[in-house]
């Protein structure tokens, strides 16, 4: 492999292989190569040496009252008039969106496969000609009643004369 | 594999906290508590503000549970958010007065001790000691080194993740990297 230093390519692995994270196909060949090259074998065992110096910084466990710290200032936020109203009925509306996806999903299919109660033009035809005839028959229906109406009073005109 | 199963878990809990969920928020918080905080603390070198920031760091992911999409890895939305709030902390803190305060913080700053045996007094001198070198090393670091070393170094991160918590580039990382190390290398080549 070529010098990782001299080339300036895969610098990466050399930091990888000094700490010890490299994969084996690449470790083995970083070894081959720092076996027989001075410069790097330089370079890893400065680059331990820092590993090892950083792997003594320990830190101090977290406070105890850390999660209680936070959770007072969560609850310290101001809640939006939205959260007011709709955090509470979230349990609802997750619930209730299926539902209704459902539902519509259901009428939909029936609208769809329904027997429709559309009109053929041949039959609106005749529905429009029966309506026409019933409307004539009723308009001389109304004439011939009218004309009795008339004929009454003179009927009765008549008929008190003769007496 | 292992990744992308922490991946999936992680998000699909943060996508429950977006549904109201506050028992997923505290199974991420247990989760995540102690590395953010040791990851701010030896960003900022101080362990109260590093609390601070790491509460903050909480409460800006609980607030913005609304508008969470899954789109990349939990930890790198969380990190950067932490990188974040302590690279402006850094920027804005950085003044004599804090300088002055992080050198006289060295006696009163506790060194944690994972001996097997109980050392002697000799000893703990001598590992204190070693601990403030680092830490004033670490400390020397430009602000994006010092984050990319301690990401990669503590937190194990990959060098895609680093690049997409600091916004850059997969190769940027690398050449961070090697600069801050470059600079470790030199300032403890004497630590044995």
């Amino acid at each position: 492999m070529d010098c990782p230093i001299r080339t300036d390519e895969n610098t990466d692995w050399l930091l990888e292989y000094s700490a010890g994270r490299l994969d084996r196909e690449h470790a083995a060949l970083m070894a081959r190569h720092v076996q027989t090259c001075q410069e790097c074998a330089r370079f890893v065992e400065g680059q331990q040496r820092v590993w090892n110096a950083l792997s003594q910084w320990g830190v101090d466990p977290v406070s105890a009252g850390f999660d209680r710290r936070l959770y007072r200032a969560i609850d310290a936020q101001p809640v939006s008039w939205k959260d007011r109203i709709f955090r509470p009925l979230q349990p609802f509306w997750r619930r209730a969106i299926p539902l209704a996806a459902a539902c519509l999903l259901i009428v939909v299919g029936v609208v769809l496969h329904a027997p429709q109660a559309t009109l053929t033009p041949a039959a609106s035809q005749a529905a429009v000609e029966k309506n026409e005839a019933e409307q004539v028959e009723r308009t001389l229906d109304d004439m011939q009643m009218l004309r009795e109406l008339e004929m009454t009073p003179k009927q009765e005109e008549n008929t008190s004369k003769s007496l | 594999m292992g990744a992308s199963v922490a991946l999936d878990c992680d998000a699909e809990l943060m996508l429950r906290v977006k549904d109201g969920d506050g028992a997923s928020f505290s199974l991420l918080l247990g989760k995540y508590r102690a590395s953010v905080c040791h990851f701010l603390y030896r960003m900022v070198q101080d362990q109260a503000v590093s609390e601070e920031l790491a509460q903050e760091v909480f409460l800006r992911v609980y607030k913005s549970r609304e508008t969470y999409e899954a789109t990349a890895k939990f930890t790198t939305w969380l990190y950067r958010i932490a990188t974040h709030l302590a690279l402006n902390w850094l920027r804005d803190e950085r003044n004599e007065r804090r300088q002055e305060r992080l050198d006289q913080g060295t006696e009163d700053t506790p060194v944690r001790e994972v001996p097997d045996r109980v050392p002697s007094v000799e000893q703990q001198m001598v590992h204190a000691l070693k601990v403030e070198e680092v830490r004033h090393a670490v400390a020397s670091l430009p602000d994006k080194q010092r984050a990319a070393v301690l990401m990669h170094k503590y937190e194990e991160m990959e060098y895609s993740q680093i690049a997409k918590v600091l916004s850059c580039s997969e190769s940027a990382v690398k050449s961070l990297l090697f600069r801050a190390y470059e600079t470790l290398r030199v300032r403890l080549a004497h630590m044995a």
